[in-house]
C-alpha cells in the first residue's frame, strides 16, 4: 500500500483539476462534497479542486474549460452522475478548454456513491474520495488518444417496407443519400395493407402506402429489393457489407449479392398477438375473431344488405374485449413459449378499437355494440373524439379488472342453429357487479407483439427489451439509436405504436443517419485493444478468445528480416471488451485508454492510504 | 430606433427553445445548417428544465436536459437568441422573413460575464418565477442556476433603480436606458416549437383553487420534489405543513367539453404517478391518492411504471371529483362520485394537499402571427397524415408540444422528424434563385449576409 501524503509537485507533473458535481443535492444531499475537494486538493498531481452545484450546465463546464487556460491544467477529473450521461459532455469542456479530450476521467459518485449509500454519508464522502483517488492514479498515466477515423460509404440500408421503413428511405433519398430498401414480403406497406381507414383520420391505409410510394418511385437514389432478406453482415459503422438474398419463395431462383453500406435503419415491425387456441373461445367457436380478421370482415361491408352476416351467421351484437395480449399480469395469464408474459400496453388497440366499434355502429345500426375495457387509452390527438362518439353512438361499456379475466362459454342462441357466446365478467362500472352478456360475435383487440427477427438480432447483436423489442440506448435522450454503431431504429421494431408516432421515429432515425453522412469519415472512440509488437509472441490465444469477429486475427509480418506471425487489430470491429488483454501470456496487447498500468494506479489509488479519508469516515 | 432594424440571415429559425426547439436545432445543426433558436425567456430548455425527475425513467430533469441545453449553445451551427419574441412569419417567395423583438433585459449581454455580482448587490426581492414563487430572487438575477446563457435580467417591475447592481457590476453592463430591440430574420425554414401551457386551476370552479393555496399545480409539485427543490422538502405552501395526504384530481382540465378541452392531455396520468412516487420516497408516512377516470400509460415502460406505483401502496381510485370544499386547518374536502364501489359511491375524502391535472393548451397562438393553421384543439394543424410535422404552409414545420400535448420521449422523436423534414425541404429548394434559400452546402455552409446585418459571432458574443 502506497501512503499519498502532501508532496510538493514540480513542473515536470500533471497539473490535474478535480471537478466535484453537488448534482443540485443529488450527490451533496449525502456526500460531504466540500470536504471531498478539501481531501482532493492534497492528492498527488491535483492543484485544483472545485464544487459546482451542476458541473454540466454551462456555468460548471466554462469553469472547467477556463481553469484549464487559467491554472494550466493538463488532465482533469470530473466526480458526478454516471459516465453514460455525462463524459460525452465534459469530454467537449476540456476540449474547448485546448487539450486533448482523452485527458479526462470520470467518477461516478452519484450512482456509485450518494445514491448506493444514501443511508452512509461518511462512508460515501469516504468511497468518492477514494474513487477520485483512483482516477486521478489512471490519469497520471493518460495519453493523448485520437479518434478513430474510417471511411463512410454514402448509402443507407433499410430493412422492413412497412410505413417506417418507406418514411426512412423517402426522407433520405430526399436529401439526396442512396437508399436500398429490403423488404421480405412481395410489397411494401406492412401492416397497412392489412387495415381499412385508419385512426384518427379514417384515411384509408391505401392512400398514405400510394402516397410514400410516389415519393419513393420518383426518386432515382431508391432501390427497392421485394422479397429479399439480409442473410449476412460484415464490418462496422461506415462500412457494412452486407449480403442479401432472394428473391425468396417458390418465384425463382435465389440470388446473393453483396453492397457496402454506411449505415443501417432496422424498419423491420411487429406482428399482431395471436390467441391461443381456446383463448376466449379463438379457434374453437367461429365467433371468436381478432381484430385483425374483424377489419379484414368489415371490408367487404362496405355496401350492401343492413345485416352483418359472418360464416352463416347473422350478426345481431357485438363484444369487443380490450387488451388481449396486453397488460398481462403474472400469475394470472399463461406465459407464452419463453416463459414471458406481455406486462405492457399496446397503445394502439383502444383507439383501433373505439374506431371499428363506431364503424360498425354506423353502419349497422341496429347492432348491438358492447366494449369491455380496463382503462380507454384514448390519449393521441383526434382519439378521444371516436370514444366521446362511441357512446353518443350507443356502444355500451364496460369496465373490468386485469386480474379477473372475463370468462366466455357457448350457448344456446335465441335462433336455431346460431350458439351465442355467453360472456361473464364484473364489471366495474356498476361497482364489480357479475354481469353476463349474450352475443354473436366477440372481437378480440390484441396487442403488438415483437416482430419475429431472430435472424437480424443476432446478426447484428440487437439489443432485446423485456418485452422483446428492440432496445434503443435511452428512451427520452436517444430514443433511435442502439448501442451498436450505426445501426437505427424505426418505427414498431421498438415498441408499439400508431401510424404518425412510427412516422416521426421513422423521421427521427432519418435526421440521425443524415447527419452521420454529412462527413465522408466516422469518427469512433479511441478505446480499442493494441498490440504490441515487440512484446507480441504470436501465441494466438487473444484470437480464440475474442467474441466479435475479425476483431482481431494474426497476420505475416517481418521482424527484423524475419517473418513472424503477429496478432493485428482491426478498429472498427473491435469493441474494447478487453477479453484479448486478459488472456496474453506476454502482456503484448493493451487497450488504449485503459492500459494494464492505468488500472495499476487506479487500484493504488483506491487502496491508498490518505490519511484524510480516514478523519473522513470517523 | 426604428431605423436601425436589424435583418439577419439564416437556415433555419426555430420558435422555442423548451427541448423540442432544441432537439430539431441540434438535428438541423449536425447536418451542417445554420440555426437561430428565439426564446422569449432568459433561458432555453422550456418546461423540460423546471421539472423533477421524468418518468418513465426516473433521471433527474435538469441532469438530462442540460447537457442537451448545453450543446446546443456550444454548437458552432446555432444561435441563441433568449428574451426574444416571435412576432410575426410571413412567407416571402420559397424561404420566411421573421419579425422578432428582444425585450429590455437592462443588462448588455455583451457585457455581462455572469458573475452575479449586481445579483448579490441587489436588495429587493420577489417571488421567483422560476420556483412558481416558491422562494425568492432579487430584482436582477440570473434566472436559475442552470439556466443557459448565464447573463443577468433585470426585472423593471421591482427594480428601484437604486444603483446597487450598477456599482457592483465590473463590467459596466446594466443600462437602465435599454430600450427594446425588432430584428428582422431571413431563414430558409422555420420550425414552430413554440410549446404548451396549462390551463388555468379555476378552470373548473368546484375545486375551489382559488380559495386554497393548498389546492396546486402539478408544476408546483415538480418544484416542491425537485432535487434542488426551494425548500429542499415537501411543505405545503399556506403553511409549511408537512403533507400527510396527498390527492392527485385527474383530468382536472381535459376531457371535458364545457370547459373547452375536449382532447386528453395525454402525460398528466405518467406525471401524477411519478409525482406520487416520488412524493412516498420523500414522504413515507404520507398517504396518496390519485382519483382518476382512466390511467393512460400506454407508452414503453409506463404499464409496468404503473403496475409498481401500485404496488408501492399508492391508492388508485377510481372516481369523478365532484367538488373540494375548504375544511378546518387549511385542509380540503374532497366529494368523490366512485364508480368502484356499490357500497358508498359517495364518498368524502379530506386531504391536506390537492394536486390538479391541469389540461394543457397550446402557449402561443401560431394563427395570431402568421397564416398557420391550427386544429379544433387550437394546436398547430398537421394536415398531411404522411408527414406529421408538416404544417399548411411549405417551408414551416412544428415540433413537439405545439402540436398537441406530448411526452418527452414523442417530442423528442417528432422533433428529429420535423428537422429531417426541413431538411428536404431545404433539398428540395436547391437551386432555387432566391435569396432566403441558403445553398445546399451541407459542411462548408454559406451564410447571405447584406448591408446592416449582424455578424454571426458577435450575435452570440450579444448572447442574442
Ligand atoms: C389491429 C390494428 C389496427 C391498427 N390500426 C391503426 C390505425 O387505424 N391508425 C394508426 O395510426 N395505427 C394503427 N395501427 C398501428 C399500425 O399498424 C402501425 O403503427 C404500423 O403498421 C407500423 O409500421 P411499421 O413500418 O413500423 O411496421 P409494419 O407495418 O409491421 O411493417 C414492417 C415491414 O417489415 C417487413 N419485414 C419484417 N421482417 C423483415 C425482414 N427480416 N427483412 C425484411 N423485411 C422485413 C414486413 O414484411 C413489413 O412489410 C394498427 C395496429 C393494429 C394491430
Ligand atoms: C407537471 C408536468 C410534468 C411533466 N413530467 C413529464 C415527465 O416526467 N416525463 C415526460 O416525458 N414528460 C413530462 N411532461 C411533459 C413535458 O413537459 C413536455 O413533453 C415537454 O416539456 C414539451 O417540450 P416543448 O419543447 O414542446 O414545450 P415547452 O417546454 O413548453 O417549450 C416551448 C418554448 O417555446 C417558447 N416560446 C413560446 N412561444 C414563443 C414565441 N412566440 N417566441 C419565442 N419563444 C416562444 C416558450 O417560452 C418555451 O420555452 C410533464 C408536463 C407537465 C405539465
Ligand atoms: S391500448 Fe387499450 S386495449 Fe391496448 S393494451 Fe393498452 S389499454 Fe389495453
Ligand atoms: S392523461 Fe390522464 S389525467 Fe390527463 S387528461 Fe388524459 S386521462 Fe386525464
Amino acid at each position: 500500500m502506497n501512503t499519498i501524503n502532501n508532496s510538493q509537485h514540480d513542473h515536470q507533473e500533471p497539473r490535474i483539476g478535480v471537478y466535484i458535481c453537488r448534482c443540485g443535492g443529488n450527490i451533496s444531499d449525502v456526500v460531504d462534497v466540500d470536504r471531498v475537494a478539501e481531501v482532493s486538493r492534497h492528492i498527488p498531481g491535483v492543484v485544483v479542486a472545485k464544487v459546482h452545484t451542476f458541473c454540466c450546465s454551462d456555468p460548471g463546464q466554462n469553469t472547467i474549460s477556463q481553469d484549464i487556460q487559467a491554472e494550466k491544467l493538463d488532465r482533469v477529473v470530473v466526480a458526478s452522475c454516471s459516465p453514460f450521461l455525462h463524459e460525452l459532455t465534459f469530454r467537449g469542456a476540456v476540449q474547448r478548454g485546448g487539450l486533448n479530450p482523452y485527458l479526462y476521467e470520470h467518477a461516478n459518485i452519484r450512482e456509485q456513491g450518494s445514491w448506493a449509500h444514501k443511508h452512509d454519508p461518511a462512508g460515501a464522502t469516504a468511497k468518492s474520495i477514494r474513487m477520485i483517488a483512483a482516477a486521478v492514479g489512471k490519469l497520471q498515466y493518460s495519453t493523448p488518444l485520437d479518434q478513430i477515423r474510417l471511411p463512410n460509404h454514402r448509402k443507407a440500408l433499410v430493412i422492413g417496407g412497412g410505413i417506417a421503413g418507406m418514411k426512412v428511405a423517402a426522407d433520405l433519398a430526399g436529401r439526396g443519400i442512396p437508399v436500398l430498401l429490403v423488404e421480405s414480403s412481395g410489397r411494401l406497406g406492412g401492416r397497412l395493407n392489412q387495415w381499412n381507414r385508419v385512426f384518427p383520420t379514417d384515411t384509408p391505409a391505401g392512400q398514405l402506402v400510394t402516397k410514400l410510394l410516389a415519393q419513393l418511385d420518383a426518386n432515382p437514389l431508391v432501390e427497392i429489393l421485394l422479397n429479399c432478406k439480409v442473410t449476412a453482415v460484415k464490418g462496422f459503422v461506415g462500412s457494412f457489407q452486407v449480403t442479401i438474398e432472394g428473391p425468396l419463395g417458390p418465384s425463382g431462383a435465389m440470388t446473393s449479392t453483396q453492397t457496402t453500406i454506411g449505415a443501417i435503419v432496422m424498419a423491420t415491425g411487429f406482428r399482431p398477438y395471436v390467441p391461443d387456441d381456446g383463448e376466449f373461445l379463438y379457434r374453437k367457436d367461429p365467433g371468436v375473431i381478432t381484430m385483425p380478421e374483424f377489419i379484414d370482415l368489415m371490408r367487404g361491408q362496405q355496401t350492401g344488405a343492413g345485416e352483418l352476416v359472418y360464416k352463416g351467421r347473422t350478426i345481431r351484437s357485438i363484444a369487443f374485449l380490450h387488451c388481449v395480449g396486453s397488460r398481462q399480469i403474472d400469475g394470472v395469464h399463461t406465459p407464452r413459449a419463453d416463459g414471458k408474459i406481455n406486462t405492457y400496453c399496446s397503445r394502439v388497440c383502444c383507439t383501433t378499437t373505439l374506431q371499428q366499434a363506431l364503424a360498425a355502429k354506423e353502419r349497422f345500426p341496429s347492432l348491438q355494440v358492447y366494449d369491455l375495457h380496463q382503462d380507454i387509452r384514448t390519449y393521441g390527438r383526434g382519439h378521444e373524439d371516436y370514444y366521446v362518439r362511441a357512446g353518443k353512438a350507443g356502444v355500451v361499456f364496460f369496465r373490468y379488472h386485469g386480474d379477473e379475466i372475463p370468462r366466455v362459454e357457448l350457448a344456446n342462441g335465441k335462433h336455431p342453429g346460431e350458439p351465442s357466446l355467453h360472456i361473464t365478467f364484473k364489471d366495474y362500472l356498476t361497482w364489480g357487479e357479475e354481469l353476463t352478456l349474450d352475443v354473436d360475435m366477440l372481437v378480440l383487440a390484441v396487442g403488438l407483439m415483437a416482430g419475429d427477427i431472430p435472424d437480424l438480432i443476432n446478426m447484428f447483436k440487437l439489443p432485446v427489451g423485456e418485452d422483446r423489442f428492440i432496445q434503443e440506448i435511452h428512451p427520452k435522450l436517444r430514443p433511435v439509436e442502439i448501442s451498436v454503431n450505426g445501426v437505427l431504429l424505426a418505427g414498431t421494431v421498438q415498441g408499439p405504436m400508431n401510424i404518425e408516432e412510427t412516422l416521426n421515429a421513422a423521421g427521427a432515425a432519418a435526421v440521425k443517419a443524415s447527419a452521420m453522412f454529412l462527413k465522408d469519415v466516422v469518427e469512433l472512440n479511441p478505446y480499442v485493444a493494441q498490440v504490441d509488437a515487440d512484446l507480441c509472441q504470436g501465441s494466438g490465444s487473444c484470437v480464440t478468445q475474442c467474441e466479435y469477429d475479425g476483431a482481431i486475427a494474426m497476420v505475416e509480418t517481418q521482424v527484423n528480416g524475419k517473418s513472424v506471425r503477429q496478432a493485428r487489430v482491426n478498429p472498427g470491429l473491435c469493441v474494447g471488451c478487453g477479453a484479448c488483454v486478459a488472456v496474453c501470456p506476454t502482456r503484448a496487447i493493451n487497450l488504449n485508454g485503459w492500459r494494464l498500468d492505468q488500472y495499476d494506479a487506479m487500484v493504488d489509488g483506491l487502496t491508498a492510504d490518505i490519511p484524510a479519508v480516514a478523519a473522513a469516515t470517523s | 430606433m426604428i431605423a436601425m432594424e436589424k435583418q439577419i440571415h439564416t437556415d433555419v429559425l426555430v420558435v422555442g427553445g423548451g427541448i423540442a426547439g432544441i432537439q430539431s436545432a441540434l438535428d438541423m445543426a449536425d447536418q451542417g445548417f445554420k440555426v437561430i433558436i428565439v426564446e422569449r425567456q432568459s433561458s432555453i430548455g422550456g418546461q423540460m428544465i423546471a421539472l423533477s425527475k421524468v418518468f418513465p425513467t426516473l433521471d433527474c430533469a435538469s441532469c438530462i436536459t442540460t447537457p442537451k441545453m448545453s450543446a446546443a449553445a456550444h454548437h458552432p451551427n446555432i444561435q441563441l437568441m433568449v428574451n426574444t419574441e416571435v412576432n410575426q412569419i410571413e412567407t416571402v417567395g420559397a424561404g420566411q422573413r421573421i419579425t422578432v423583438t428582444r425585450k429590455a433585459t437592462y443588462v448588455d449581454p455583451e457585457k455581462c460575464i455572469g458573475c452575479r455580482l449586481c445579483e448579490y448587490a441587489c436588495e429587493i426581492e420577489y417571488h421567483d418565477p422560476f420556483e412558481l414563487g416558491l422562494g425568492a430572487i432579487r430584482a436582477i438575477a440570473i434566472p436559475f442556476t442552470n439556466a443557459i446563457p448565464q447573463k443577468a435580467v433585470l426585472n423593471p417591475d421591482y427594480c428601484t433603480t437604486c444603483g446597487l447592481c450598477a456599482r457592483a457590476c465590473p463590467t459596466d453592463a446594466i443600462d437602465y436606458a435599454q430600450e427594446p430591440q425588432t430584428f428582422t430574420v431571413h431563414a430558409g425554414t422555420v420550425i414552430v416549437a413554440s410549446g404548451f401551457a396549462l390551463n388555468s386551476l379555476n378552470v373548473k370552479p368546484q375545486y375551489n383553487a382559488a380559495q386554497s393555496k393548498n389546492v396546486i399545480s402539478p408544476l408546483t409539485m415538480e418544484r416542491l420534489l425537485a432535487p434542488h427543490a426551494p425548500y429542499g422538502r415537501v411543505l405545503r405552501p399556506s403553511d409549511g405543513k408537512i403533507p400527510s395526504s396527498v390527492a392527485f384530481v385527474q383530468c382536472a382540465g381535459s376531457r371535458d367539453e364545457t370547459i373547452g378541452v375536449p382532447y386528453c392531455s395525454r402525460v398528466c396520468c405518467m406525471y401524477a404517478i411519478k409525482q406520487a412516487m416520488l412524493l412516498s420516497g420523500a414522504l413515507p408516512m404520507a398517504d396518496i391518492t390519485i382519483y382518476y377516470m382512466d390511467i393512460r400509460a400506454f407508452g414503453k415502460g409506463y404499464e409496468q411504471f404503473y403496475q409498481n406505483a401500485r404496488a408501492m401502496g399508492i391508492n388508485f381510485v377510481r372516481g369523478k371529483v365532484a367538488r373540494i370544499e375548504s375544511a378546518p386547518n387549511d385542509d380540503m374536502l374532497l366529494h368523490v362520485e366512485l364508480t368502484e364501489e356499490a357500497a358508498d359511491p359517495c364518498r368524502q375524502q379530506r386531504h391536506d394537499l390537492v394536486v390538479l391535472a391541469q389540461g394543457m393548451l397550446p402557449q402561443w397562438n401560431v394563427s395570431e402571427h402568421s397564416s398557420l393553421q391550427r386544429g379544433s384543439d387550437g394546436f398547430v394543424a398537421s394536415p398531411d397524415v404522411t408527414n406529421p410535422s408538416a404544417t399548411n404552409l411549405p417551408g414551416i414545420f412544428s415540433a413537439g408540444t405545439a402540436s398537441g400535448p406530448k411526452d418527452i420521449v414523442d417530442t423528442i422523436t417528432e422533433s428529429g422528424a420535423s428537422a429531417m423534414a426541413a431538411r428536404r425541404y431545404l433539398h428540395q429548394q436547391k437551386g432555387s434563385k432566391n435569396p432566403d434559400i441558403p445553398t445546399d452546402t451541407a459542411a462548408v455552409h454559406l451564410v447571405q449576409r447584406g448591408e446592416g446585418e449582424i455578424h454571426d459571432d458577435q450575435a452570440v458574443q450579444a448572447g442574442l
